[in-house]
């Protein structure tokens, strides 16, 4: 997982490939999906550095976003079946709770996540920080997508635009809690 | 395999690539998994129709009016219609 804060400046600067660092990728993961999905792995040489909180944890307010696949029951299915991704994405009220939840997704093993959902989307443990006062709240409404997608330059122009926006400009977000799956 | 890979193998007529981006795909990543659930989810069609029960033609008919963007989804849609229908679900989730 990582945290972002979100009211920061968006100026890029370049950083040492995180490949040959080893800071954001588990160390021989590029070549294990090289090797099955060929040229699936894009290559950034600009990143957005991650930004340093405005303020204390306890008065933040943060969201989560995750590519897990989760979405409430009553809500349409992601596409799954489609060879190129889903280039949509859900919102995902805070206060739902496991019962709510679905696992919507073909990708990825997550019989352990079915049993809690919490493994892949924190959301009661976020739930229970903010019940505690450790962090200051939570947004109305989390957000997931399906992290399988074989166009990354189409779907960082829609899906990660559209969810950067809505939780910046609707959710008024401190602190983006991202969670891969 | 990025879209610009898949495109470049269009226009290359490197069918040999598309073959395995399906059968990766439909395969969860393995090859000859992929070859045998297409294999899979055709028999299973095959047997449903030997059920004998009358096929609503008219609804075929209409839904083949879509655009073909529609259809090719869909294409990619029944395939894991009948391969969960076989009972040999490979992408339940579970390991």
């Amino acid at each position: 997982m990582a945290a972002a804060n979100l009211h920061s400046s968006k100026t890029t600067e370049s950083l040492v490939d995180p490949r040959e660092s080893g800071t954001q990728l588990r160390p021989g993961l590029w070549q294990t999906i090289n090797e099955r999905y060929p040229g699936s792995m894009i290559t950034k040489s600009e990143f957005i550095p991650l930004a340093r909180l405005a303020k204390a944890l306890k008065d933040s307010t943060v969201c989560l976003i995750s590519s897990c696949g989760v979405h409430l029951k009553r809500d349409r299915p992601m596409e799954v079946a489609h060879p190129l991704g889903d280039f949509s994405f859900r919102r995902v009220p805070s206060d739902a709770w496991q019962p709510d939840l679905i696992i919507h997704q073909l990708k990825y093993p997550h019989d352990d996540a079915d049993l809690d959902i919490n493994v892949i989307f924190p959301i009661e443990r976020l739930q229970d920080l903010a019940a505690e006062g450790v962090i200051g709240g939570l947004t109305r409404n989390f957000f997931s997508f399906i992290g399988y997608n074989m166009d990354p330059e189409r779907f960082e122009a829609t899906v990660a635009e559209d969810i950067a926006c809505a939780v910046d400009e609707e959710e008024r977000a401190d602190v983006a809690l991202l969670a891969p799956a | 395999m990025s879209v610009p890979y898949l495109r470049g193998a269009v226009k290359d007529g490197d069918s040999e690539k598309l073959i395995r981006f399906v059968r990766l795909h439909l395969g969860d990543g393995n090859e000859n998994v992929g070859r045998k659930e297409i294999d899979k989810s055709w028999t299973e069609a095959l047997k449903i129709l030997l059920h004998d029960q009358e096929p609503d033609c008219d609804f075929i008919e209409q839904t083949m009016q879509k655009d073909s963007s529609t259809l090719a989804l869909l294409y990619f849609r029944l395939h894991f219609y009948f391969i969960r229908n076989s009972g040999e679900w490979i992408h339940d989730g579970s390991r």
